[in-house]
């Protein structure tokens, strides 16, 4: 994966510790390869390129994971689509210039999670060009398989952190909770605050991790795919949840809500803190009111 | 919140849908604290006009992992008994007292692979006039995504009986059993089980202190358990049901059906209501009080014909139904530590059997248990 990954494990001898990372590191691999849309054999890239044409039978956990993608599509009132993907084509991060209204009204005609027609094991793109992208929450869902893996091995204390987003599957061996810094959406070297984890998930969303500015104004990576365009409100979102793909989730779907967000984490159960439009920072009762906040490192 | 699919709780319950993403959801993980429990029960049973036993039983029992992946349980039981001798029917007087101390003590070292479990248990227990030592072997499978469990058992179990007053010496009993099961995970919310145990037995049933009380020298049993869990997000409470069907060579057929409330209450209380309901046919050498015309008391008609049939007035073996009513209380006073209180009432009755006519003659038998307990997390 092109993030920082780390696999921590306390309490353990070395060897059986060892053993144990790589087994969650492979995990990892396993599901990295399986649902890259970069490689034409995996079981997305089978799919999409078979958009506009014959169904593609799927695996169960892909069938789950469908499954999850539909979930989150009607609970999102349909801002998280895995058929959005394609909008990248009318943004170029790298050349800082905006789309045409051309450009991003033919890759918005390609989106619609309704175009996806699935039929128990078999799933059809019905227009050709379209494509399906696991990418909004493959890595968390590695993060809660490698965790769970090595919490049926036996494992009690660590987390495994794939760039950020990390689960969490027991306190450090004293029993004192994982401390984890949470970016700074403005300054690369800095955190907003720090956050104690010590079983669950923890995942940020933000308008930082690619986009460019034009005329003072920051297009980020997050689109909503009912207008094409990237989404402007909040610098990031971070969610603390019990499995790290929910995290993830909630914090993409409240990067889409936009200004709807604060009603939207407050029912979603989960506890949440939010770098605002202009770098004030909100949170849901009893996150990120300690004292080491806004500490640089 | 839940019913309601725009908000963000669904995704949670959504996500908890996916393959492998949560350990099994019966913690089959290696225990991951060492824990040590207290427990004292006091028993006491009786029949209208008499108080029959009262048992009054000091328990520990202790886990605790071992090198992440093995752990190691015990227990210690020390029971003293005493009362009147338990009189069958309730027409038979039954003079003599009684006292007992009975010590059981038990141990079970279980290791924890990925998907699987095994384990090995060994237990013994000890009267004055009674020794039972027993071993079991366990083994469970979990599917790859955790949500499928077999489990196998295997156990065997040895008694010795010698009554100080010497109406049988050095008897045994020797059990064989085997055991059958599978847990299944339909929803994040529910979980089923059936289990399936058949076993072997053969040595002596009878009751020493009876002086009419001669049973078959063996008893094959068969029992299926069937349970069914359901939570309730709403409440955040559970319910717990379960039924069993129970049949043996001494024609004993039986039905239990019980429903248990696991209620969650703010500052670490849970309450917990049950109630249980049993109804059994008699064993075929069972006998109604009614006595031979010339021996009189206890002997049941014929037995001078046939002194060495099988005969037993042990209300035990009778037809009846039974019902059960309990409460669970419980309170976490920190992370680590926890109390509970249990109290069951227990009445059963001739009368109130279903599915059959029930034994006549014999005078309601009540029971009640109840048990106060600490346990402390390490």
């Amino acid at each position: 994966m092109a993030c920082g990954c780390e696999v921590r494990i306390a309490g353990l001898d070395e060897a059986s510790a060892f053993r144990l990372a790589q087994q969650a590191i492979e995990e990892v691999r396993r599901i990295e390869n399986k649902y890259s849309r970069y490689r034409a054999d995996s079981i997305v890239g089978r799919i999409n390129a078979a958009a506009g044409d014959a169904p593609v039978q799927c695996d169960g956990e892909t069938v789950s994971l469908m499954d999850y993608a539909d979930a989150l599509h009607a609970s999102s009132d349909g801002l998280f689509d895995i058929t959005s993907g394609v909008l990248r084509r009318a943004w170029d991060f790298r050349r800082a210039r905006l789309p045409s209204v051309a450009d991003v009204d033919a890759a918005r005609a390609l989106v619609g999670w309704q175009h996806v027609e699935r039929d128990g094991r078999h799933v059809r793109l019905s227009r050709a060009g379209m494509e399906i992208d696991f990418g909004g929450f493959g890595k968390e869902y590695a993060a809660d398989r490698a965790a769970t893996l090595l919490i049926d091995a036996g494992c009690r204390h660590g987390f495994v952190n794939l760039g950020g987003d990390l689960r969490a599957f027991g306190p450090q061996p004293d029993g004192s909770a994982w401390r984890f810094g949470i970016q700074h959406p403005r300054q690369a070297d800095a955190t907003v605050a720090s956050l104690d984890v010590v079983h669950g998930g923890l995942a940020t969303s933000g308008d930082y991790e690619r986009y460019f500015e034009l005329d003072g104004v920051r297009y980020c990576h997050i689109l909503d795919p009912r207008t094409g365009w990237p989404v402007r409100y909040w610098q990031s979102i971070t969610v603390l949840a019990p499995l790290a793909i929910a995290a993830g989730s909630l914090s993409t779907i409240a990067m889409l809500k936009q200004a709807a967000a604060g009603d939207f984490l407050a029912r979603s159960g989960a506890a949440w803190l939010a770098v605002g439009p202009r770098g004030e920072v909100v949170s849901s009762d009893g996150v990120g009111d300690d004292p080491a906040a806004g500490t640089v490192e | 919140m839940l019913k309601n699919p725009s908000t963000g709780a669904a995704v949670l319950v959504a996500a908890l849908a996916l393959p492998g993403v949560v350990p099994a959801a019966r913690a089959e993980a290696a225990p991951d604290s060492a824990q040590i429990g207290f427990k004292y029960l006091n028993y006491r049973d009786s029949q209208p006009g008499l108080k029959r036993v009262s048992v009054d039983a000091p328990s520990v029992s202790w886990l605790l992992p071992v090198a992440g992946s093995w752990s190691l349980a015990g227990s210690y039981t020390l029971d003293s008994v005493s009362g009147a001798s338990p009189r069958w029917h309730s027409s038979i007087s039954s003079a003599s007292r009684m006292s007992d101390f009975r010590r059981a003590a038990d141990l079970r070292v279980t290791k924890y692979l990925a998907r699987s479990t095994f384990s090995f248990g060994t237990a013994y227990s000890t009267e004055h006039d009674y020794r039972s030592n027993s071993y079991s072997l366990q083994a469970t499978f979990s599917s790859d995504d955790n949500n499928t469990t077999w489990a196998v058992g295997f156990g065997r179990a040895l008694d010795r009986i010698d009554p100080v007053n010497g109406i049988v010496a050095d008897e045994q009993k020797r059990t064989t059993d085997f055991m059958l099961g599978v847990t299944q995970v339909l929803t994040p919310n529910d979980i089923v089980q059936a289990n399936l145990t058949v076993a072997r037995g053969r040595g002596y049933y009878s009751d020493p202190y009876k002086q009419v009380d001669q049973r078959p020298r063996e008893r094959n049993q068969s029992a299926l358990m069937l349970r069914w869990n359901h939570h309730f997000d709403g409440l955040g409470a559970s319910l717990r049901t379960s039924y069993r069907y129970y049949d043996d060579s001494f024609d004993v057929q039986a039905h239990t059906t019980s429903a248990e409330w696991v209620q969650p209450l703010p500052r670490g209380w849970t309450i917990a209501p049950s109630i249980r309901y049993h109804t059994q046919s008699a064993a075929r050498f069972y006998y109604d009080p009614v006595y031979d015309p010339l021996l009189g008391e206890p002997f049941p008609p014929g037995y001078l014909a046939n002194p060495a049939g099988f005969y037993s007035a042990d209300h035990r073996l009778s037809a009846f139904g039974a019902l059960t009513l309990g409460i669970k209380v419980s309170k976490a006073i920190d992370k680590n530590w926890n109390a509970d209180l249990r109290y069951e009432i227990y009445e059963q009755r001739g009368s109130w059997r279903i599915g059959g006519t029930g034994s006549p003659g014999l005078a309601p038998f009540r029971a009640r248990f109840m048990q106060v307990g600490v346990t402390h997390k390490f």
